[in-house]
């Protein structure tokens, strides 16, 4: 049985040309990266034991050994930087793996006008992570004293006898919150609008739970964006601006980035 | 340092990672099918966060080795303890 090949991306055989592949340990930690050209695809890979990476035991340890997905995780990450600051790369997803050479080069030969058509679209750019946590305490606090409606009612509402005075208190505690979650909407969307301004594409993401993200704040905003290279010093200077401006009010707004393309490469 | 380099320096999370490198609408589809749906970010299990959590840590000492399973079965029974739930986190 020939080796499988683990497929880390996709470059343009023309870049390949230009800068040879720096020496890069493999998946399995012993081999190393090399390339496959297959016209004017190139192909990033290593290969790894048939008997080791069978579908069954990827998922095994995918789904029970967090120090294998880790590790690995951390190793596919890295390795598809490094090569993203080399080449024009569409990465590709975790354990994508090919059972010989040929079924490789079938899978690329089928989608070659598709390739072509991303690395034009990709050249050039840069792939960006915007993310923006709010304190729901600190805010909430700000639109209830701020809000002149709520302010009103709460006069109100001291007026009224004790009895009614619990209701109507609860009445605004859900006036408050759906206050609460229009500001989040309108504040997060009008920084998404500005910062894609700067950008070709900007796509937002499904937020994470606090369970997820360890932290006290909510995540309000998950969103990615492709940038030309020349728009990045802007672009990160404009999210500087915005933690500056909105700090104090409780909002953290964070980029990460540059990461390979994968949110732009896929295609249909 | 530029703003753009402190934030290109900055170290990654493993759910950061993880959220990105999974498979969710793949335009190459290799021949093995891995199929991962049963990490679903949005509710994952807490040792994802604490492997990730841990690995800031460390990174940030410069020491990134990788979470040992002890250290896990040391979290796992304290979250039993805390939750009270242990078939949650049974080992």
């Amino acid at each position: 049985m020939s080796d499988l090949l683990y497929l880390y991306g996709l470059i343009p055989t023309k870049e390949a040309n230009e800068k040879s592949l720096p020496s890069m340990k493999g998946f399995d930690g012993e081999g190393e990266l090399y390339t496959i050209e297959i016209g004017d695809v190139t192909a990033i890979v290593c290969d790894l034991q048939p008997n080791e990476y069978s579908e069954e035991t990827i998922k095994d340890k995918v789904d029970n050994d967090m120090d294998w997905l880790q590790e690995k995780a951390f190793h596919h990450h890295e390795t598809v930087l490094m090569v993203s600051k080399m080449y024009t790369i569409i990465p590709l997803k975790f354990c994508t793996l090919y059972k010989n050479e040929d079924s490789l080069k079938s899978t690329i030969e089928g989608s070659r006008n598709k390739l072509e058509t991303t690395f034009t679209q990709l050249d050039g750019n840069e792939e960006w992570n915007v993310k923006i946590y709010c304190d729901d305490k600190l805010l909430k606090k700000q639109v209830s004293e701020s809000n002149p409606s709520i302010e009103a009612k709460r006069k109100e509402i001291s007026e009224l006898p004790k009895g009614r005075q619990f209701f109507e208190k609860k009445k605004i505690d859900q006036l408050i919150d759906r206050e609460l979650e229009n500001e989040k909407n309108r504040l997060c969307e009008e920084v998404h609008e500005k910062l894609k301004e700067h950008s070709l594409h900007g796509n937002i993401k499904k937020n994470w739970s606090k369970d997820v993200t360890g932290r006290q704040e909510h995540m309000a905003w998950n969103s990615v964006f492709l940038l030309p290279l020349s728009n990045v010093d802007e672009f990160v200077d404009e999210i500087k601006q915005y933690e500056e401006e909105l700090g104090h009010a409780g909002w953290k707004i964070e980029a990460s980035g540059p990461w390979p393309p994968y949110h732009f490469s896929s295609f249909s | 340092m530029t703003v753009r380099e402190s934030i290109e320096n900055k170290d990654i999370a493993l759910i950061d990672i993880l959220d990105v490198i999974l498979d969710k609408g793949v335009a190459i589809k290799g021949d093995l099918i891995i199929s991962i749906a049963g990490v679903d970010l949005v509710y994952l299990d807490l040792r994802v966060l604490i492997s990730s959590v841990e690995t800031l840590v460390q990174h940030k000492q410069g020491t990134r080795k990788t979470v040992t399973s002890d250290q896990f079965d040391k979290e796992r029974e304290g979250l039993i303890h805390a939750t009270g739930q242990r078939d949650k986190w049974a080992n």
